[in-house]
């Protein structure tokens, strides 16, 4: 097979930059420089198999180059200037935070496939949130497939393995009923996608057999040709086995799938623009089948210590898996050894592809056979490559012929860090024209908004998903009080006592992402979304001391400095909040250049930032839901309400301008998440729910209906920052409210730990089955049969 | 020698992908086609005979009580006939067909020895008004095949 020698010792500036162009290497100027300065140095030009590896180790995805580069951030507020200087945005702000915390909880953080946390004595939890977005966009259903498929297999490469226990995803798409005509040539249509990316994520989740237990749709015009999809899976590993480590002459072995062209250049791929001409290989193809016979027989082999590290194959395929585990030792490969799907690979396209289902171990020499004897057993295909060494070089070859002789220090140190520009200037915010209503049409307006896209009912896509597979989800992702009544509940929990004998605890499974509020301010709609996911998790019964967070950036092109202005305010408010809330990030991910250019013309995505939650708990019998339980019960509403509309559901379906983003008091916010979670543990709540998208109206509606009870309310009694109308009253969206339900006998004790914190008595449950709404003061009466609204909140996506 | 056999919903059962795609069409802004018939196809190319053709399609690829199979036979694909209104979409060359991965390994275990190559494609029989070539030709590039990795044929 023919390995090419490339010429870049005499090239000039414009030709550097074509070559990077021309072979999808999306190395910068400088960074081909440096290339060219590392080949001038050993005085030869290098060959394809060198230049692929090294676009690929330094590509945006392996190595978070903007993240962890040189960033010049300038803040314009108040007609004044203020600039800071960050060397690594990541390890400044977000790890930071996690390292001033030093939770002793924390098992592994930021430095393996996943993060873990202790689940108990023996045994701690794994999460880990991915994204697949370049992919889902050119191919939805093989794209959003290989999504859960890889982040599958980093919860498998984690230490040295942890078993999956449940999956999440998080998807953007682009509006639904898009006109035909407005989708760009070659672009599919935007329910096309959301289509396929949901059968894809069904198809892989549920074959594997792992339940997906908790998710969120977010849907937004800006997402049109370039969704993001993430993918989430979380697992459990024993603590003895939460570490690897590679010894010089361990072997390096590769199991599952065969090698073909799938996924060529995904990795570099996921830093250009899409368009039209985007790559045909860099779509890969799931097969959950083979990944499911990975995952039962490497567990045995972990369980019998038959090696001593493994990790995935993900972007950069074996380049960056098995540089990787061999970049403190040093490794030797033979590609011509590596199993291929079919003839005609050249060396450079075995050493990157992206086929699916690949998993890469470090085995000690004598544990050769017994490991080898194992896969062949359970019919699963492992083939020995080569082996790590201790010279620090990374030497491939093919049968005898060297194709790529070079040190990992450079492949792993070299990459050069160009300071990037960031600007974010303060804008005007004002509040929205007082907003009035009569009795009719705000009645009409809540089933508006109960309808609407980014509010309706997602049980087209939950039921779907297998979420009982395994046995062990206790709270799910649709509660009520019959398959007929539900809603959708704030939080999933996972009680894995098939893997954990006698165990009562259980894991909550969260989530918070609003890129609505981003495309006004980046850093309130960051603290939102770390509130939103912790909300969620205390509703069902989390401590929010003990919850741990996960980040994933979705932004467009971090050479524009707004953009990436908009991307250090988040970092900033995660760090903020991090240390605020006192809970630690411990896994995270970015995904840059979402954006595509049609003719000419650049669209970016709205930037997202999705936080998600994992915490694990004491007693799973001590769990709560979302739905109303018994007539006679009293409802509360805990927190204040102001008069925050900015970037609502609300502001949307009126189509009224201005209004304020929420904010958020995180000194109130954590005193009254940890007296909720104290008055579940002490049995004092029958249900509670978050207000978020929608405000109180809609999250009471959702209670009730999924309850399949009726509700009285004294809107008069809901406690407001200031003097507010009925409408922006109900349908604010501000943070750290909470709707709870409280029996008679528990009413006394519930106050009186409440003391202190914004209560308001706002109603009782009742059996007529009617929202029942009044409010002297606006001399408003509304009475609406909760079927209607549930009707309203099921119809929107039926498809 | 090239089988294709082909499987169909037996009448009186529900074709949920018929069904769907009837509605997906619908969705894309074609309104006047009332019915899809959704079949899977398995092209088989190989030293096998018909009997063993026969016994792949009858004991591993179709389910006896839901279900009919058909076996066609041809010397070179060139011979194929296409059925009018429909609608036929395959994996292009290259790209990865699981389901022929496992239907291979499939007739293995059935005790077929022979070296085959299988190919998976999905063939939509469409029924209504005003169906012509530039309406199944948008059909087929809007809904049923991504063109990136998968071709269509339409008659």
């Amino acid at each position: 097979m023919k390995v090419n020698t490339i010429e870049i010792l005499n090239l000039n500036d414009k030709q550097l930059v074509e070559l990077s162009r021309k072979s999808v290497l999306s190395l910068s100027l400088v960074e081909m420089k440096e290339v060219q300065k590392y080949f001038r140095n050993i005085k030869r030009n290098p060959t394809d198999v060198e230049l692929e590896t090294i676009a690929q180790t330094w590509s945006e995805h392996c190595k978070h180059k903007t993240l962890t580069g040189n960033i010049e951030y300038t803040e314009e507020k108040g007609g004044k200037k203020k600039v800071t200087k960050y060397k690594n945005l990541l390890k400044e702000t977000i790890f930071n935070a996690t390292m001033k915390l030093n939770k002793d909880w924390c098992i592994s953080v930021f430095k393996d496939n996943a993060g873990v946390i202790d689940f108990d004595k023996t045994n701690g939890v794994a999460f880990k949130v991915e994204t697949h977005n370049h992919p889902s966009a050119l191919e939805p259903y093989g794209g959003s497939a290989t999504g859960i498929g890889g982040v599958i297999r980093d919860i498998l490469g984690v230490g040295l393995g942890a078993k999956p226990l449940a999956n999440t995803d998080v998807f953007c798409f682009g509006l639904p009923d898009t006109k035909a005509s407005e989708v760009p040539e070659g672009m599919h249509h935007p329910k096309r996608i959301a289509k396929g990316v949901v059968s894809g994520v069904r198809d892989y989740g549920n074959r594997m057999g792992i339940p997906t237990v908790n998710g969120g749709v977010f849907f937004d015009k800006g997402y049109m040709a370039n969704p993001l999809v993430y993918c989430g899976t979380m697992g459990i590993i024993p603590k003895n086995k939460s570490e690897k480590e590679v010894k010089p002459g361990d072997l390096v072995l590769v199991v599952g799938g065969r090698t073909g062209r799938d996924g060529i250049h995904g990795a570099t791929f996921s830093s250009v623009e899409l368009d039209k001409e985007s790559d045909v290989s860099a779509v890969q193809i799931g097969n959950p089948i083979v990944e499911k016979k990975v995952l039962d027989t490497m567990l045995k082999a972990r369980d019998l210590n038959l090696y001593r590290a493994v990790t995935d194959c993900g972007a950069g395929g074996l380049s960056s898996a098995a540089g990787e585990l061999g970049e403190k030792t040093g490794l030797v490969i033979d590609l011509q050894t590596v199993p291929l799907k079919y003839k005609g690979l050249a060396p450079w396209e075995i050493w990157i592809s992206e086929a699916q289902e690949r998993m890469v171990f470090a085995v000690p020499p004598k544990n050769k056979n017994k490991i080898l004897n194992l896969f062949k057993k359970e019919n699963v295909e492992a083939t020995f490559i080569g082996k790590f060494t201790n010279d620090g070089k990374l030497l491939l070859k093919y049968g005898k012929e060297i194709v790529a002789d070079m040190e990992m220090s450079f492949l792993h140190g070299g990459v050069p860090k160009p300071t990037r520009k960031a600007v974010w200037k303060q804008k005007q915010i004002k509040k929205q024209s007082p907003v009035k209503v009569s009795a009719k049409t705000l009645q009409e307006d809540i089933k508006k908004v109960l309808a609407d896209i980014n509010v309706c009912s997602r049980d087209w896509i939950i039921r779907q998903y297998d979420h009982e597979v395994q046995g062990q989800t206790v709270v799910k992702p649709l509660q009520g009080s019959s398959i007929e009544n539900s809603g959708p509940q704030d939080a999933a929990v996972i009680w894995p006592y098939t893997v954990v004998k006698g165990t009562k605890k259980g894991v909550v499974l969260s989530n918070g992402i609003n890129p609505e509020y981003g495309k006004i301010d980046t850093y309130k709609m960051t603290a939102s979304s770390i509130e939103e996911a912790m909300r969620n998790a205390v509703c069902v019964g989390a401590n929010p001391e003990k919850i741990s967070l996960l980040d994933n950036f979705c932004w467009g092109n971090p050479n524009k400095p707004e953009i990436l202005g908009s991307l250090v305010r988040a970092a900033q408010a995660a760090y903020d909040l991090s240390l605020g809330y006192s809970v630690p990030f411990i896994s995270g991910k970015d995904s840059l250049y979402n954006e595509y250019t049609i003719d000419g013309k650049t669209y970016s995505i709205p930037p997202a930032f999705l936080v998600s939650s994992m915490s694990v708990i004491e007693d799973v019998n001590k769990t709560i839901t979302m739905d109303l339980k018994n007539a006679g019960n009293s409802i509360y509403l805990i927190g204040i309400t102001k008069n925050e509309l900015g970037a609502s559901v609300y502001s949307k379906v009126k189509n009224f301008k201005n209004g304020i983003v929420p904010d958020l008091d995180v000194a109130v916010s954590k005193k009254t998440m940890k007296t909720i979670f104290n008055a579940i543990n002490e049995g004092l709540l029958e249900s509670c729910h978050d207000c978020s998208e929608g405000g109180f109206i809609t999250a009471i509606s959702e209670m009730a209906f999924a309850g399949d009870k009726g509700v009285n309310i004294n809107a008069d009694a809901i406690k407001t920052s200031e003097k507010m109308t009925i409408a922006e009253t109900l349908f604010s969206e501000s943070n750290t409210r909470f709707i709870v339900e409280v029996s008679p006998e528990n009413v006394a004790k519930f106050e009186k730990l409440f003391k202190g914190i914004a209560v308001s008595k706002i109603g009782e449950v009742s059996d007529d089955k009617f929202l029942k709404l009044e409010s002297k003061k606006s001399k408003i009466s509304v009475k609406e049969n909760i079927k209607n609204l549930q009707k309203a909140w099921q119809k929107t996506l039926q498809w | 020698m090239i089988f294709e056999i082909e499987i169909k919903t037996k009448k009186g059962f529900v074709d949920p992908q018929g069904l769907h795609t009837v509605s997906d069409i619908s969705g894309i802004g074609i309104k006047d086609i009332t019915d899809v018939s959704y079949v899977a196809v398995y092209r088989i190319s190989g030293n096998i005979t018909n009997k063993q053709a026969d016994t792949i399609a009858k004991e591993l690829l179709s389910d006896k009580i839901t279900e009919d199979y058909t076996v066609k036979q041809y010397k070179s694909l060139e011979d194929k006939k296409l059925e009018k209104n429909s609608i036929e979409v395959w994996y292009k060359h290259g790209v990865t067909d699981t389901v022929s991965e496992s239907v291979v390994k499939a007739i293995k275990d059935l005790g077929i020895k022979e070296d085959l190559v299988v190919k998976t494609g999905k063939k939509y029989c469409l029924k209504g008004k005003n169906i012509d070539d530039k309406k199944l030709k948008k059909i087929a590039t809007g809904l049923l095949a991504n063109t990136l990795i998968q071709e269509y044929l339409t008659k």
